[in-house]
């Protein structure tokens, strides 16, 4: 009933102006019946009865759509990273350097004024948030140092309780002050698992291997109990993204039908282009300032390829036997062994990665900024994961339990905390970005490559 | 006073290396029988201007020719006492040697810019193979020079040109008398009308530099605006807070000063008089008395644009669109509360509309400048009054100028403040009171509606010399605003403007009120003279004259009355105010021949010359600016100055030698002293070429032009008459407002007369050229030789 009214008045509105007047003055008494600042669900203005009047005058002319700004969320904003946010003034220079973007309507400057006006359903349901790559190039050359990047990111980070349900894990991620409750969970998980449902021991014993004593972790913490704790985890994080993609894939959908957009093609049909485009690194290719992104992230992307086929490798030594009747093979591999072969590429990737995205940022740090809380979060995660990863092998293998054990422990956390968080922290960007990757290729909105 | 003439010819500046000094000696001495005439090197040095003391006080020289560079240059060196000395310089340098072609060391560029002279100089030859023969007949020259025979090494022409404006100084100087400067007692009282922030800042800023002041406003308190803001924009570095504002303290210093009086609830009924004695009666507690004063600062501010011709943005249709001045009374009376009127509901979505009326040709043409900073600053309003408010403002463009975008950015900062360029299409309101705007082509890419509590328009500023009743600005009768008149004389029906009184009611034959050029602010030469006004004495600060800030009233009001104490102590001295600050003389009437015929009380631009009934002129001297543009309007010539008169340019004129050949024509150019004569000296300091043939005479103003002259001239032989000036109409910069106007109006009908005499009217040409324009006159100056050219010889040429 009301956005029949909103339609009305606006077309009327839209019709001349000196009528429009005493019209719209009568007519949309009803138009505004909503004098609430939070517009919260899109459904005000994305009912499904409203949309297909709006999608057909949209060829012609758009007409007027109520906005509701949000103060709220522009201090959200501005306390996720995009402190700078409000300095804008719409000079567009960032959208003219961003080499990322689409031609029409190019982001981020729309991003960032209705960032200011605290439109958030607009920034969230499109695709454009994700699609940007933080090269930073737009706030190196941004004349009011309003630093567009670093709003896009923060943007992008507070879309994500709108998408990965529970929303405050999200924000628990995202917020420095949880940052000892996040880390305490896993921590509390492995220390049940070793203590009770593990069986695992805090002392545990050397044993004999292959003629040799040594330490083996199967006794700190049994096998098992980690892949049943983990897989939990993991198959949760891939459920919550799941449902996040399709919240997302939704929110955009609505909005383009709002807007007259019509999607060329399904969203499954994109899968293919978009993974080969993941995989080549094409668009983070574009980057000027921060060209070497691209190196270090395509080094970080294998490495974690490759310790996913370590683990699903070690996954099939070890329980695949068990199907046809016969004995698995259980840690540790031998040092010659295809578990091995893909830990050490993916532990070397992983270093190499990690460790040029942390020279990076301090390299650019006059141009584009150190980033925030949610990029240095996975950031030392990741190193933390690498290190204490090859610390473990390392420990274990120079035989010192003292450091070893500890070393693992601290490991495992890592994995745990990553597997945990994953649909909540930054490293959710790979399921989003994607998704707006397929959305932008599906409604034609799409830079040429 | 005997005229003792001492000649001193500069030889340095490449003046003695051009021309033959010799024979200018010998004008000097032969033709004008100067008693002393000598050839220095670098006069304006020590030793230089002490051979003329030393002639001052053992010959008793008492008119003193210098020869040599500009006017403009060196004025310490030859600085006597003009009420001692009649000082004429003769611009050697910069008008005649520097545009000339040089003799002999650049002969390809001399051939290339003028043949003819290379034709006629004998040691100049065109040519590349010309360079060795050239460089070989310059000391040859100089030896010749020594030897007391140097015209072989002089240009003809550019030697000529030298002496044709000896001749011209010589006489200027023999023509002028000492000025006798009319001091009188004045009164150094300054009344400032008008007590808010300008008026104020006025009025301590006199007090402090020891005037006494009297301060009439309008209102039962001072204050004005000032003390209806609830804050005040930041005006201290930097710039970013606004604050509470201080009037109050200000008002108590200005209370408790003794040199100032205050009288509130005040009207001035009639101000009557001249600079130094002007009688002002001030009408208050229905009673009225008779200020003396010597200079008024007119601060009586500004008027918000009337808001009910804002009906299209829904002003006085709906109850909760309010403007800027009622937001500040709003806020200021809650004491920070942003409610609106329709229910008093507290407002935290308040909208703001820049150029509400502002730079729209059917409101208000021009920006207000402050609107934009005044609606950043309720912004603030609003945020302030609770921390999930927002202030949405809608903008054509932002316009903070100066250190002002300091606080745009801290305002941009704000979460709560809200801004995008747009283009609001519709306002209306909603049942619950909400007003909801349209706006398209915003930033935000597309076409949006917002709801608002409330409605602030951003309205601007009106000069409060436009009297009350007057709502459209952009429809004012030309000059001063009043009513067509028309009256039946027997020269046919004349339609003319009575100006309605505002404030002054001055008792001026020109009208009560002072001349405005645009949407009603009181005009003043627009680029070089804040706060003059066309009306000596009173000068005009603070939103009056410019829609500006507080902070720029303070400043304005501390900048006017500094004029009018230059004006109070320059007048004291029988001195003129700008332009022609120090000049002491003034115009004398031959009354014996006025026909009355008004024309020099109609074209004064100051408004100097009342009349009687019978239209006889009376002066009011210190309302004088000296630019003679009388004496150019009088067709009996029967009004100069002691050093300034119709009959000393044209005897100027008449000494020009005008040669037999038609090859060397003589051009008279009348140059205006404040930008021609400066033009043409930067041209000869970048060495640009110009004509040979010119003469020049400077003029205090192109007004002063009589069309006597002409016919003068041109029966004498000379082949045409340039007459260099400044810019007119709306876009003028003539230093004295309308003389250049006034010039070219008389040009039309001597255009008229040399038409029916079968002369060319082209022959007599005004041009409109600024001082930055100097690269521009060579050009214009050939093109006009070149046309005088293909006319012909003057007729009269001979005769």
């Amino acid at each position: 009933m009301a956005d029949e009214n909103v339609e009305k008045s606006e077309e009327t509105a839209g019709a001349g102006e000196a009528q429009a007047e005493a019209a719209a003055a009568e007519e949309s008494v009803v138009a505004t019946a909503n004098p609430e600042p939070e517009s919260g669900e899109p459904g005000a203005e994305g009912a499904p009865e409203g949309e297909s009047p709006a999608a057909e005058p949209a060829a012609q002319e758009a007409p007027a759509r109520m906005i509701q700004p949000d103060i709220k969320f522009v201090r959200e904003v501005m306390g996720s990273g995009g402190n700078d946010l409000k300095k804008c003034f719409q000079c567009a220079s960032c959208s003219v350097v961003c080499n990322v973007t689409p031609d029409d309507h190019p982001f981020p400057r729309k991003e960032m004024m209705w960032a200011q006006w605290g439109l958030k359903e607009k920034l969230i349901a499109n695709p454009d948030i994700w699609l940007c790559h933080q090269c930073n190039d737009c706030t190196a050359q941004c004349p009011r140092d309003a630093k567009p990047g670093r709003v896009m990111q923060a943007v992008a980070k507070m879309s994500i309780p709108s998408l990965s349900k529970p929303g405050f894990l999200a924000k628990g991620v995202g917020s420095p002050t949880a940052l000892l409750l996040m880390t305490a969970i896993p921590v509390i998980i492995l220390a049940l698992v070793i203590g009770v449902l593990g069986g695992g021991s805090f002392t545990p014993e050397r044993e004999v291997l292959g003629g040799v004593e040594q330490i083996v972790y199967n006794n700190f913490m049994k096998t098992i109990a980690i892949d049943i704790v983990f897989s939990t985890f993991f198959i949760l994080g891939i459920l919550v993204l799941a449902l996040g993609v399709r919240n997302y894939w939704g929110m955009m959908k609505a909005h383009a039908d709002r807007e007259g957009i019509r999607l060329k093609t399904g969203g499954l049909a994109q899968v293919g282009p978009v993974l080969s485009e993941i995989i080549t690194h094409k668009r983070f290719g574009k980057c000027d300032e921060t060209k070497d992104r691209k190196t270090s992230h395509l080094f970080i992307f294998y490495s974690f390829g490759l310790l996913f086929a370590a683990t699903a490798v070690s996954v099939l030594y070890t329980y695949g036997p068990l199907l046809w009747g016969g004995e698995g093979t259980h840690s540790p591999f031998p040092t010659i062994h295809p578990v091995k072969f893909f830990g050490y590429t993916g532990a070397a990737a992983g270093v190499i990665g990690i460790g040029l995205i942390t020279i990076n940022r301090f390299k650019h740090q006059q141009k584009t900024g150190m980033g925030s809380y949610f990029d240095w979060l996975l950031i030392v995660l990741v190193i933390v994961l690498m290190f204490t990863g090859i610390g473990s092998a390392a420990f274990r293998k120079l035989d010192i339990g003292v450091l070893a054990y500890p070393t693992y422990f601290v490991h495992l956390v890592a994995v745990l905390f990553l597997f945990m968080y994953a649909p909540f922290s930054k490293m959710a960007h790979m399921v989003y970005r994607g998704t707006a990757m397929a959305f932008a290729r599906a409604a034609g909105r799409d830079t040429p490559m | 006073m005997e005229q003792k003439v001492g000649v001193y010819v500069c030889s340095d500046c490449g003046i003695g290396d051009a021309l033959n000094l010799e024979a200018l000696e010998n004008i000097a001495r032969n033709e004008y029988r100067a008693d002393v005439v000598k050839t220095a090197p670098f006069l304006c040095s020590q030793e230089g201007s002490q051979i003329i003391k030393d002639d001052i006080n053992n010959e008793d020289i008492n008119t003193i020719i210098v020869a040599g560079c500009s006017a403009r240059f060196n004025t310490d060196a030859f600085d006597f006492d003009p009420l001692k000395f009649v000082v004429e310089r003769v611009n050697l340098r910069d008008h005649i040697v520097w545009t000339q072609t040089p003799k002999a060391d650049q002969p390809s560029e001399a051939e290339e810019a003028a043949p003819a002279e290379a034709e006629s100089a004998d040691s100049q030859a065109g040519g590349e193979e010309a360079e060795t023969e050239a460089g070989a007949a310059e000391p040859a020259g100089e030896a010749e020079a020594s030897a007391g025979d140097s015209s072989a090494a002089v240009n003809e022409n550019t030697q000529e040109m030298a002496e044709d404006h000896l001749r011209m100084g010589m006489v200027r100087a023999k023509k002028s008398e000492l000025p006798k400067p009319q001091i009188e007692e004045i009164n150094k009282t300054i009344l400032v009308i008008g007590g808010g922030a300008t008026g104020i800042s006025s009025a301590l800023e006199s007090a402090a530099a020891g005037y006494d002041v009297v301060l009439v406003e309008k209102e039962a308190e001072l204050g004005g605006w000032a003390r209806k803001m609830y804050k005040i924009l930041p005006d201290k570095p930097p710039f970013e807070q606004t604050r509470k504002p201080d009037i109050d303290e200000k008002i108590k210093s200005v209370q408790d000063n003794d040199k100032i009086r205050v009288i509130t609830g005040a009207n001035v009924k009639k101000t009557a008089g001249e600079p130094g004695k002007y009688e002002v009666t001030v009408s208050h507690n229905s009673s009225s008395e008779t200020i003396n004063a010597g200079s008024i600062v007119l601060a009586i501010g500004w008027k918000p644009y009337n808001a009910d011709r804002l009906g299209h943005m829904g002003y006085g249709k709906f109850p909760n669109v309010i403007t800027n001045v009622e937001m500040e009374e709003r806020t200021s009376a809650s004491g920070g509360q942003i409610t609106r009127p329709s229910d008093g509901k507290q407002a935290t979505r308040v909208a703001f509309i820049q150029c509400a009326g502002q730079r729209d040709p059917e409101h208000l043409p021009y920006c207000s400048t402050v609107c934009c900073l005044t609606s950043l600053k309720q912004a603030t309003y609003v945020t302030e009054s609770d921390p999930e408010a927002a202030a949405f403002i809608i903008y054509k463009d932002m316009r903070t100028p100066g250190l002002y975008e300091e606080f745009y950015k801290t305002s941009q900062d704000n979460p709560g403040v809200m801004l995008t360029k747009g283009e609001v299409t519709s306002i209306s309101e909603d049942e619950t009171g909400n007003i909801i705007l349209e706006i398209d082509n915003t930033i935000l890419g597309e076409k949006v509606m917002v709801a608002a509590d409330m409605l602030v328009l951003a309205t601007g500023m009106v000069t409060n010399a436009l009297p009350a009743h007057i709502e459209d600005v952009t429809d004012l009768t030309p000059e001063y605003v009043g009513q067509w008149r028309e009256t039946e004389t027997q020269d046919g029906i004349i339609k003319e403007v009575i100006a309605d009184p505002v404030v002054l009611n001055l008792e001026y034959r020109q009208g009560p009120e002072m001349p405005y050029l645009k949407y009603g602010f009181p005009d003043s030469h627009f680029i070089c003279f804040p706060y003059e006004t066309r009306r000596t004495g009173i000068y005009a600060a603070g939103a009056v004259r410019a829609p500006m800030t507080a902070m720029q009233s303070v400043n304005d009001g501390g900048g006017a009355a500094l004029k009018a104490i230059q004006c109070l102590e320059l007048t004291a001295q029988g001195m003129s105010v700008h332009p022609r600050v120090g000049d002491m003389s003034f115009p004398e009437i031959n009354f014996t021949n006025c026909t009355q015929c008004r024309r020099c009380t109609v074209e004064c631009p100051f408004g100097v010359l009342d009349e009687d009934e019978k239209g006889t002129p009376k002066t009011n001297t210190f309302r004088c600016r000296r630019c003679g543009t009388c004496m150019g309007a009088c067709p009996q010539r029967i009004i100069s100055f002691n050093n300034y008169s119709v009959g000393m340019i044209a005897d100027q004129m008449k000494a020009i030698k005008v040669p037999e050949e038609d090859d060397k024509p003589r051009i008279v150019a009348l140059i205006c002293e404040n930008d021609a004569y400066p033009a043409l000296d930067i041209a000869g300091l970048n060495r640009m070429n110009i004509s040979p043939f010119y003469r020049f005479i400077s003029m205090r103003c192109l007004g002063g032009t009589n069309l006597v002259w002409i016919a003068d001239a041109l029966s004498a032989g000379i082949e045409g008459f340039l007459l260099i000036g400044c810019r007119f109409d709306d876009e003028y910069q003539c230093h004295f407002i309308k003389g250049s106007k006034a010039a070219n109006e008389r040009l039309g009908k001597v255009q008229e007369t040399l038409s029916r005499l079968m002369l060319e009217s082209e022959r007599v040409t005004q041009v409109e050229l600024a001082m930055n324009e100097w690269d521009r006159l060579p050009q214009i100056m050939e093109d006009f030789a070149e046309q005088l050219k293909e006319f012909g010889p003057n007729p009269f040429k001979g005769f």
